[in-house]
């Protein structure tokens, strides 16, 4: 039986045991007791739950068991043995006869492939009706199991709410364990890939060109120098000039100068600029920003200028982090005591004076804490260079030339047609293990920056 | 004690000079302030412009009045088949395609068949189906132009349709209702859009129930401990992590192979699906989610709290009966902008697969689909002219959902929202 119809079928029984139980719960004996422990609902909460939990946890663990033990039965098949040995051949020998035999319409190019899809065919059919039956035979029985316990001295109540608190309990750790997925699986292929090319290598090296790999030393072409320079030059060199002057100098006026009519509609106008969808962003580079800083480029004399230049990523990559750099100035800059500002009012400083040397210096922890988060949030940015950046890897310092980032490259290397263990695929998950750890300590040091800041003036 | 000091004379030309010079450092000040306000706002201003004026006419197209003779083709169709689902097989099967381009070369002279659209006998194969007697006579049917002259490009077979009033230029029904094509004229963003929805529907329903739950966990059930700290960095981590990282978790988790005891097996999920999108995508905005409902949960003040303990409430019933009702408009509010940037989000998605060039809408969340901002990304590289218009046409598509989305949630905090 298919997911959907066979969840229905589940959750049905447990809506059943909800009904009856609650029912039944309804004409306890109270025996003399003037009230019952728990409601008749929560007797049928702890029905339902020992219906429709025990057997969604068989589920979940079935169908991540079954695909194994189908592979295992057609390796047992004669034809099976004519399988080649290497493990990457015959993977992808399974896979093609699975896609056959979950689909008859479709053609297989082996011939064995073509042979194993109707065992594949059975052995899903074989597992798929075992693992059916066995859940709905969990559902009985654990429904059953409860239905035998509730009665007019039971607490379902304590149950039940012990039961929420689980559950509530395992959604949070949730969080937990999706920290940890990103880093072990980082750091999982990135191990593969370091295997393969000298960790120094790749971090130091300064020729980056993963088109061609030598395949007796592939180190020595992914030396990720000159990404982690793209990446900087971009991100926290162009964008923060852009975003920095703009970012600030907007949240000054709107705390300190504008009319409450003006802040109350400019500010959620600002903050839609960090709403565009960044591919927007990014087509816009492409399209109209890029030409313009190309042709700007050839008047100031540079008449090979890329079209695919560091200014035009960055420029708008600038724009798009106006609105954190302002959200945190704003929140910082509000921060500061009325005191220290009324205090420099009263001695006659104007408010540009009040604001230059009095509100900024105190400030100041709150609004660095706000660019380094920009910052992390600029280099992790994906598109805008997807799309905007060249894909040639070089180390310069002249905006108007090309430059590629970390992201770029991770896109660029898993979009192409190269197979799961090659240098190359391993190769984004190293550049991804690098940039997560980048960001999370631009992140840790900008909220203790932030919290310090903070209690100083609590 | 007499102070030495003499009282500052204020109308002293220096020191007016220099009022003069404070006072107008003050106002540049104020300038620059204004200046990078009005600046950003209109580069916003801009940005939309650009695409409205690019896409406003990806929403028409060029069409030709095409005259075919259908009885003079004699077509070899069989009449009963045409109710049929074999239909478009029928007509496909009776040299269709050649026979409209037969009919434009009979109507604008030799070349004629390069006017209309590669696509343009698929609207004919639709007008037939739709009235099997056009069969038997002469009919003027609306097929695209080619994008050639869609693009105003070939000036010549412009004036050649004009010249026999063929032309003209209406909404183009197709972009919303088709899927991606090859062709400009043909294409449409339905199967693109389809996939969003089918992959918001899967990140919505495992995002937000997760998220509640444990908003709900670590402010009214966790102890303060060190494993409440460590959900908490994480939480905070996460909404913080650059979105392409969680794109290299779904390619390792869902669709690389894992080794346990020995035994390698997988993809767990199939590659490009819905079901892989909106799960890596809910990892994505879960922490969104956390964040926004810990706040609305937190403003339930704790008399609501203490007065239905009071009246003998357990604990999950003062939890789901009033805390979490109370604080609803603040989760939605939150659980609506975490969608909408998962509508928005193109990266993770690139890379687990969901870049395939998709001719039919998904009909499962396991069958290849894309998504409508990886569309768009797919459309901006494409050379053809006739692309540029469709991508700012599905921009504009994609910033109506968004705006919507967030028109909605600026209104559920404005209507529902309660100060206490």
């Amino acid at each position: 039986m298919t997911a959907l119809p066979l969840l229905l079928l589940i959750a049905g029984l447990g809506l059943i045991g909800w009904l009856t139980a609650r029912g039944r719960a309804a004409g306890f004996d109270r025996g003399g007791a003037k009230r019952l422990h728990s409601l008749p609902g929560q007797h049928g909460w702890y029905v339902a739950l020992w219906t429709v939990v025990p057997a969604l946890l068989f589920l979940a663990v079935w169908s991540v068991a079954s695909p194994g033990l189908i592979t295992q039965r057609v390796l047992e098949q004669p034809a099976a043995a004519q399988l080649p040995a290497f493990d990457f051949e015959r993977g992808a020998l399974l896979a093609e006869a699975r896609r056959v035999a979950n689909d008859p319409a479709a053609k297989a190019y082996d011939p064995l492939a073509a042979e194993l899809a109707p065992a594949m065919r059975a052995a899903q059919r074989h597992y798929g009706w075992m693992g059916t039956i066995a859940a709905i035979l969990l559902a009985f029985a654990g429904g059953a199991f409860a239905w035998s316990r509730i009665g007019a001295t039971f607490r379902a109540r304590s149950r039940v709410e012990n039961g929420v608190m689980i559950l509530l309990l395992v959604a949070s750790l949730i969080a937990i364990l999706t920290t940890l997925g990103i880093f072990l699986s980082l750091l999982w292929e990135s191990l593969r890939f370091f295997e393969q090319v000298p960790f120094w290598k790749f971090l130091f090296g300064t020729h980056w060109s993963p088109q061609v790999i030598d395949a007796h030393d592939p180190g020595a072409s992914l030396g990720a120098v000159p990404l982690f320079w793209g990446t900087f030059f971009i991100g926290a060199v162009i964008a923060m000039i852009v975003a920095i002057p703009f970012g600030l100098m907007s949240a000054i006026y709107l705390t300190q100068y504008a009319a409450p009519g003006v802040r109350k509609w400019m500010k959620p106008i600002l903050e839609m600029l960090a709403g565009v969808p960044t591919v927007v962003y990014g087509y816009f580079a492409a399209l109209t920003v890029a030409p313009a800083v190309r042709d700007l480029a050839v008047m100031l004399g540079m008449p090979f200028a890329s079209s695919e230049s560091a200014l035009a990523a960055g420029l708008v990559m600038g724009v798009m982090i106006i609105p954190f750099v302002s959200s945190m100035a704003d929140d910082s800059i509000a921060a500061v005591p009325t005191a220290m500002r009324d205090g420099s009012l009263a001695m006659g400083a104007t408010r540009s004076e009040t604001i230059g040397k009095v509100l900024i210096p105190a400030a100041l922890p709150g609004v660095v804490a706000g660019v380094l988060l920009a910052v992390s949030r600029a280099i992790g940015e994906t598109m805008i260079v997807v799309m905007a950046a060249s894909g040639a890897a070089t180390i310069t310092l002249n905006p108007f030339e090309s430059a590629t980032t970390v992201t770029k490259q991770i896109v660029d290397l898993l979009t192409g047609e190269a197979e799961f263990d090659s240098p190359k695929t391993l190769a984004a998950f190293a550049l991804g293990l690098t940039l997560f750890v980048i960001t999370l300590l631009l992140n840790i040091v900008a909220l203790s920056v932030v919290k310090k800041y903070r209690e100083a003036y609590e | 004690m007499n102070s030495a000091r003499t009282p500052t004379d204020w109308n002293a030309p220096a020191m007016r000079r220099r009022i003069r010079k404070r006072y107008s450092a003050e106002r540049r000040f104020k300038a620059f302030g204004l200046a990078a306000v009005v600046l950003s706002a209109a580069f916003l201003a801009f940005l939309l412009v650009t695409m409205a004026w690019n896409g406003a006419r990806g929403f028409t197209r060029a069409e030709v009045a095409l005259p075919i003779d259908f009885k003079a083709l004699a077509l070899a169709v069989d009449r009963a088949s045409l109710s049929t689902p074999g239909a478009d097989l029928a007509l496909s099967g009776a040299e269709l395609e050649n026979a409209v381009k037969g009919a434009a070369v009979t109507a604008f002279g030799p070349g004629g068949d390069a006017l209309i659209s590669g696509h343009g006998w698929i609207k004919v194969r639709d007008a037939v189906k739709a009235d099997p007697s056009l069969l038997d006579r002469e009919a003027v049917i609306q097929v695209p132009a080619s994008t050639k002259v869609d693009q105003g490009e070939d000036a010549a077979g412009v004036a050649r349709l004009n010249g026999a009033g063929a032309l003209s230029r209406h909404f183009n029904s197709d972009f919303l209702s088709q899927s991606n094509s090859t062709d400009p004229m043909a294409a449409g963003i339905w199967g693109a859009l389809k996939g969003s929805l089918m992959t918001m529907l899967v990140t919505f329903l495992i995002a937000f129930p997760v998220g509640l739950f444990s908003a709900v966990y670590l402010e009214e059930y966790a102890p303060r401990n060190r494993w409440t700290d460590l959900i908490e960095v994480s939480i905070n981590n996460l909404a913080a992590v650059p979105s392409i990282i969680f794109g290299l978790l779904g390619l390792a988790v869902f669709l690389g192979s894992w080794e346990l005891w020995g035994h390698s097996f997988g993809p767990l999920m199939p590659r490009s699906a819905a079901l892989v999108g909106g799960l890596t995508l809910a990892l994505m905005i879960m922490p969104v989610i956390v964040i926004a409902s810990r706040n609305a949960i937190k403003a339930v003040p704790p008399s609501i709290r203490d007065a239905a303990f009071a009246v003998g409430a357990s604990r999950v019933q003062v939890v789901f009966h009033h805390v979490i009702p109370l604080a609803m408009p603040g989760i939605l509010t939150g659980t609506i902008i975490g969608m909408a940037r998962a509508l928005g989000e193109t990266a993770p998605l690139l890379l687990i697969g969901m870049r395939a060039f998709i001719v039919t809408p998904p009909g499962s969340f396991t069958d290849p689909a894309t998504v409508l901002p990886v569309q768009i990304f797919l459309w901006s590289d494409e050379v053809s002219r006739g692309f540029i218009e469709k991508t700012s046409a599905a921009i504009i598509v994609l910033l109506a959902f968004l705006l919507a989305m967030n028109g909605l949630a600026i209104y559920l905090r404005n209507r529902f929202e309660t100060r206490w």
